[in-house]
């Protein structure tokens, strides 16, 4: 039996080995390589996506899982061609190097800003617990993140 | 690396005894995946015939009544860290619950498959459950059964599938100290949980469970006798766990030597101690 | 005409074009490019030492989807750096667990992968040395006994049984300095483990075979060697491969060698298909080229006055199975471990070892975050055995101008010293953080360091279009380090008048720019950034040519500036720099320019090093951190309380970019020096084959850096640039392990300082370190010269 789950506001079927990860369901079959596989056991967030509107790794979510579920990548967080405040504080910061921990980042800064408005920065920094950044050190991004809080304040 | 080689199978049982005849043909369970996904990792096979929990009613529970509260194995870390908040006998649970993996995981990961990941040493949920002692109740081909949590560990692997776990709330307090090699995000190399009857200043009753020492997390009764009736005195639980620490034959790992896990462990207890105490 | 660019015109915080593809997962890596392709897998080796009987492929290839196999014999031939000593695919002895000896390519990655498994390798098995005090043992088993045959790819190196290279160091007479009455002597071992660079790209590369040539998309640092290597390994002219480079996500050095882009070449070629070969996360770390585990001795002669007249140290570095990066690395032993220090006699030795392990490799900083450890270690020991405050015997002993290095080149300008002052400034400025310790053992140390640029060749064109902007065309890579995105198009912009987002930048094509050593080292903006501003500087030569005769102005009397060509002194009576370009265009056809660079070469005092590949450094660049820490007393627990680095610059083009890589590299310091730990196994195999074992540092474990950047140094960098993403990881195990030590009170011998470790140190269960593997004698530690 397919599973029938909505990928980034399309619903689609999947006719596969329900063991499949998520991750690769989304890199290999649709083309939507915003999530990168770079540890596969949940330690470093790079896989993030939002499913029913919570972030979560997709490397560890099997598609069997999924039926019915919603499931949005970086690819489809925002219209084509625009940027939400996050991905916009990140370009006006400067804090992007190599890129591959980014989708991930944003998909869960995206989602706990949500949900914590105003956070101070020890909070920034445990909701980052999930997402390893191998270059920039971390600092940086969370500046980046505390502007938007008191962009929000303001 | 093990090559998947034909389709798996993931069923979805609508009623507890179609889950249970399931299992009883050799379908696994599959909670939140997250130990399961990893079993290529591990080089173990991952298993071809799954059954998701999503569409059982009894174990979705969680209800933290003020006699009982009772969690049912699909609650994810998450959802219990966020129920349990402000509950000095559960506060253990909750630190447990909370302060585990890391957010994305306390998203998905379950008590359930916490609870069934018999290889996984350095649960949190497990010394926090044995100290809060719960009865964890499952179903199985005979009906369903209740267990003490040391009993439920002893025979983990015979099967019956979880569906919740019970606890009778009290006065007690509890903590939840654990030790990641960083500041969080890491497997804790030792783990104290404590719940305890206090009165007066002096123990009446505790319970001391370590994790992550041994393969299998477990109370310390000796120390829980040693302790009952003095006064709580976090300096001088640690000193009393540094005489008995040789009750343990702790792991050498990769993460940690053996020696480094009990030396850490009166700590880590003095750590629990002090919160229970403010 | 030599019309200087003013350098500060340059400078601006310049935000990076990439960042938006990067944010909105649109980027394609290579690790992104493998749909609708074949799949590779590699056959490894499940031992570490043994001699390989027989290979059956047939139970792989009765699997269906099975397209290829390469073997040995598909790519034969031995490569390295130095010595060729290392075969791509190993068909006949086995040197360390993990080794490829063939790859499968099928139509899906489960197919390559249970074909991989399903090949059968009978071996029999032979002694192995896992460690380089049993590689160094007397009756230690020989990993290469074919060794003299190899062929040496460079000259000069000492030789012998397990000891793949040696270089030396000799000047001055340490024999009487260590004989002088007046003196102290310090002694100290030192030892580190092997840090995994962890990009989170991990090596892969995607080949197909068109028109009788190779062309590979790889996650590469060199291009080049790249292209070079493949070209041998498959018996081609090096015209008959094209390698080509998309964003790189992250390199750290580990993508400074050519390791798997031959085998997907022989796959494609093979299939004639496009073949993807992407090691997964537990082969990337098993097989990573890590930084080498290394062990030491040393020991100094210091008067009194903290003047030290004699030093001599022998470093051993662990090469794995294959010689690789350490070979030439064994070079710079004189550079950092003999650096920082005005040394009145020395002698240094530093040997690459042979192990049954896998092979170590470049990052970041190569070598000189572990001697830079080791030295200021025991440069404190020095100053607390002859009872002087460590920042003052710095302070009187850093190199300054006129003084020589360990190798006998002279150093311009005196910059350490007023860096250590400007360190000073910046510690004065913020309260120190001792109550954040909170109960715990307080301490805190400044260091210094001393790294390089590594030049070489780089090659640039500019084509100036008709629309006024300019395509840029090098061999540089984007690995995230901005350079590509960043400092290379301000450069071009400021020497043409453009704006940096009118300067287009090609990324690497070898069919289309010139040879380039890569991207590494520290050496794009100056290597790379010097190419690309003569060849801008040729370009704008033409345009103010023409434009002279048009307004009738001598070429000398002209800038271009936004866009226009302009009168000195006289905005608006000149013309856009369109209408030049379209006289130029009618008159000789479109415009370019080309611009080259190499290695200046500065000199070291003949005679003084043996077996170097680089006897003295182009543009030293230095580094002063200082680090505040609290020790748990009852966990081993070390948190930063602070971090502070003065970093040379030579001139910050881009100083929010540079600060960036600053908190970058500085945090991946904080992981050697802390978390980040490789072991060997029993078996020979690394044991952290995830993200569970291997620990890099969260969010939570970091501090922001307090940064001041020191300019005016000298260098020959363009505009006085040095290169900045390098450098800030030098001093970091360095400065933490100096305030660790100070914190607990007892000396810190080695790295990572994780919390057994140290609880291990403050419970006394730590004996003194002795290395009996390295002689106290220091000439007992040589190799005789091989004949
Ligand atoms: C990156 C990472 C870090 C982590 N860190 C921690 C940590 O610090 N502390 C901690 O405690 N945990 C941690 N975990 C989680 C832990 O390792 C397990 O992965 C998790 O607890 C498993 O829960 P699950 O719901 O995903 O189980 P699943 O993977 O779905 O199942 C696990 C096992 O339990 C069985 N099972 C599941 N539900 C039932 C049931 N109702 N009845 C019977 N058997 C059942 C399954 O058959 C399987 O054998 C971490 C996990 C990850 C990925
Ligand atoms: S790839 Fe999923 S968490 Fe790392
Ligand atoms: S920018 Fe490279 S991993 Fe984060």
């Amino acid at each position: 039996m397919p599973i029938e789950l909505t990928l980034n506001g399309e619903s689609i079927a999947l006719d596969i080995d329900p063991r499949t990860p998520l991750l690769d369901v989304l890199r290999d079959r649709h083309g939507l390589t915003g999530a990168k596989a770079v540890c596969r056991e949940g330690f470093c967030g790079a896989c993030t996506v939002h499913i029913d509107g919570q972030a979560v790794p997709s490397c560890l979510r099997p598609i069997g899982l999924l039926q019915g579920c919603n499931v949005v990548t970086v690819e489809g967080l925002t219209a084509p061609g625009t940027l939400n405040r996050v991905q916009q504080a990140f370009i006006d910061h400067d804090v992007v190097q190599c890129g591959m921990c980014f989708p991930g980042m944003v998909m869960t800064l995206t989602t706990f800003l949500d949900g914590t408005p105003n956070p101070n920065r020890d909070e920034v920094k445990s909701a980052l617990v999930g997402n390893i950044c191998r270059c920039t050190g971390y600092e940086r991004i969370i500046d980046a993140v505390l502007s938007i809080r008191s962009e929000g304040v303001a | 690396m093990t090559a998947q080689t034909g389709y798996g199978l993931i069923t979805t049982p609508q009623t507890v005894a179609e889950a249970v005849a399931a299992m009883a043909g050799g379908a696994v369970p599959i909670a939140g995946a997250t130990w399961l996904l990893r079993a290529p990792l591990r080089h173990e096979p991952m298993p071809d015939r799954l059954m998701s929990l999503r569409c059982l009613t009894e174990v979705q529970a969680l209800d933290i009544g003020p006699e009982r509260a009772v969690i049912g194995a699909m609650v994810t870390h998450d959802a219990l860290a966020g129920a349990l908040a402000g509950q000095p006998d559960l506060a253990g649970l909750a630190t447990a619950a909370g302060a585990s993996a890391n957010p994305g995981i306390r998203r998905i990961a379950t008590l359930g498959g916490n609870l069934g990941a018999a290889g996984f040493a350095a649960s949190d949920l497990v010394p926090a459950l044995l100290a809060a002692d719960v009865t964890a109740v499952l179903a199985t081909g005979s009906g369903l059964q209740s267990l003490p949590m040391a009993a439920f560990l002893a025979g983990r692997g015979g099967g019956g599938l979880i569906l919740r776990v019970e606890i009778a709330r009290s006065a007690r307090r509890a903590a939840h100290a654990r030790l990641p090699m960083r500041k969080a995000g890491d497997y804790p190399c030792a783990i104290v949980s404590v719940s305890a009857d206090v009165s007066g200043g002096t123990i009446r009753d505790i319970r001391i469970a370590v994790g992550a020492v041994e393969s299998t997390a477990r109370r310390w009764s000796s120390l829980e006798d040693r302790l009952t009736g003095t006064a709580l005195d976090p300096a001088r639980a640690e000193a009393a766990a540094r005489e008995m620490s040789d009750d343990f034959t702790a792991r050498d790992a990769v993460d940690a030597p053996g020696w480094y896990r009990l030396s850490v462990l009166p700590v880590l207890l003095r750590r629990a101690f002090t919160q229970i105490k403010v | 005409m030599n019309r200087p660019t003013d350098p500060r015109s340059v400078v601006m915080n310049l935000p990076r074009r990439d960042a938006l593809d990067k944010l909105t997962g649109r980027t394609r890596y290579t690790s992104d490019l493998g749909v609708g392709v074949l799949h590779a897998a590699i056959v490894r080796s499940t031992v570490a030492s043994a001699r390989i009987l027989r290979m059956d492929f047939a139970p792989a290839l009765a699997i269906k989807g099975v397209r290829a196999i390469a073997q040995a014999s598909d790519a034969p031939g031995l490569f390295g750096i130095g010595i060729a000593d290392h075969p791509l695919l190993n068909g006949t002895r086995i040197r360390f667990k993990g080794e490829p000896l063939a790859a499968i390519a099928a139509d899906t990655l489960e197919i390559a992968r249970a074909a991989a498994a399903a090949v059968i390798v009978e071996t029999e098995p032979l002694p192995a040395v896992m460690t380089m005090a049993e590689a160094l043992s007397p009756d230690a088993p020989t990993l290469h006994p074919d060794w003299k045959s190899y062929e040496l790819l460079r000259d000069g190196g000492i030789r012998g049984g397990n000891v793949a290279w040696e270089a030396r160091v000799i000047r001055g007479d340490t024999d009487a300095a260590f004989a002088r009455p007046d003196v102290t002597i310090v002694e100290d071992c030192f030892q580190v483990g092997r840090q995994n660079q962890l990009p989170f790209e991990p090596r892969c590369a995607v080949a197909s075979f068109e028109d009788g040539r190779y062309h590979i998309h790889t996650s590469t640092q060199v291009p080049w060697t790249v292209r070079a290597v493949t070209a041998k390994a498959l018996g081609v002219s090096a015209s008959r491969v094209r390698v080509t480079v998309p964003a790189v996500g992250g390199g750290f050095g580990l993508k400074f060698d050519c390791t798997i882009e031959p085998i997907a070449a022989v796959l494609a070629q093979k299939t004639g298909r496009t073949v993807s070969l992407v090691h997964s996360r537990e082969e990337e770390n098993l097989t990573c080229l890590c930084r080498e585990n290394a062990e030491l001795r040393i020991r100094s002669a210091v008067t009194a006055a903290g003047e030290i007249v004699g030093r001599e140290a022998t470093v051993l570095m662990d090469c794995g199975a294959y010689g690789g990066e350490q070979v030439f690395l064994t070079t710079m032993t004189a550079h950092t471990l003999g650096g920082n220090y005005k040394l009145g006699s020395v002698r240094l030795n530093s040997r690459a070892v042979y192990t049954n392990t896998p092979p170590n490799g470049a990052f970041r900083a190569c070598n000189g975050v572990y001697n830079t450890f080791f030295l200021e270690r025991h440069t404190d020991n020095i100053a607390r055995a002859i009872g002087m405050h460590p920042l003052e015997l710095r302070r009187r002993a850093v190199l300054g101008d006129g003084d020589i290095g360990a190798t006998g080149q002279v150093f311009q300008g005196d910059v350490l010293r007023p860096m250590l002052d400007r360190m000073a400034v910046l510690i004065d400025r913020t309260k120190d953080h001792r109550d954040k310790a909170d109960g715990r053992l307080y301490g805190r140390a400044t260091t210094v360091g001393t790294w390089f640029i590594f030049v070489g060749p780089s090659s640039a064109t500019v084509n100036l279009n008709a629309d006024g902007s300019a395509t840029l065309v090098t061999s540089g890579v984007e690995i995230g380090s901005g350079t590509m995105v960043q400092a290379l198009p301000q450069i071009v912009a400021a020497t043409l008048g453009l704006s940096p987002d009118e300067v287009i930048v090609k990324s690497a094509d070898t069919d289309a720019a010139g040879r380039d050593l890569g991207v590494g080292g520290g050496r794009a903006t100056v290597s790379i950034g010097a190419a690309s501003k003569m060849a801008a500087e040729r370009v704008r030569d033409q345009i103010l040519d023409i434009a002279a005769e048009m307004l009738q102005a001598q070429p000398e009397d002209l800038i271009l500036t936004k866009g226009r060509v302009e009168i000195a002194g006289r905005p608006g009576t000149g013309m856009a720099i369109t209408t030049a370009i379209a006289r130029a265009e009618a008159l000789f056809g479109p415009v370019s320019g080309n611009g080259n660079f190499t290695a200046p070469g500065v000199n070291a005092l003949p005679g003084c090093a043996a077996g170097h590949f680089i006897e003295a450094i182009d543009i030293p660049v230095f580094a002063v951190h200082d680090c505040e820490v609290a020790v748990d007393p009852d966990t081993g627990h070390v948190e930063v309380l602070s971090y502070k680095v003065v970093q040379d610059v030579g001139l910050a083009l881009n100083p929010r970019a540079i600060h960036s890589q600053i908190q970058g590299g500085v945090v991946q310091g904080l992981g050697y020096a802390l978390h980040e730990r490789v072991t060997v196994g029993p078996d020979g195999a690394l044991e952290q084959p995830g993200f569970e074992q291997y620990l890099v540092p969260l969010a939570g474990d970091v501090v922001p850096v307090e940064i001041d950047l020191y300019e005016g140094a000298p260098s020959i960098g363009p505009l006085g640039t040095k290169g900045a993403g390098e450098v800030p990881i030098l001093n970091v195990g360095a400065a933490v392990a100096c305030a660790v030590s100070r914190a607990v009170g007892r000396d810190v011998s080695e790295l990572p300082l994780t919390p057994p470790t140290v609880l291990a140190l403050i419970q006394g269960r730590t004996g003194r370190m002795d290395h009996p593997q390295i002689s106290a004698i220091w000439q007992d530690n040589l190799l005789a010269r091989a004949t």
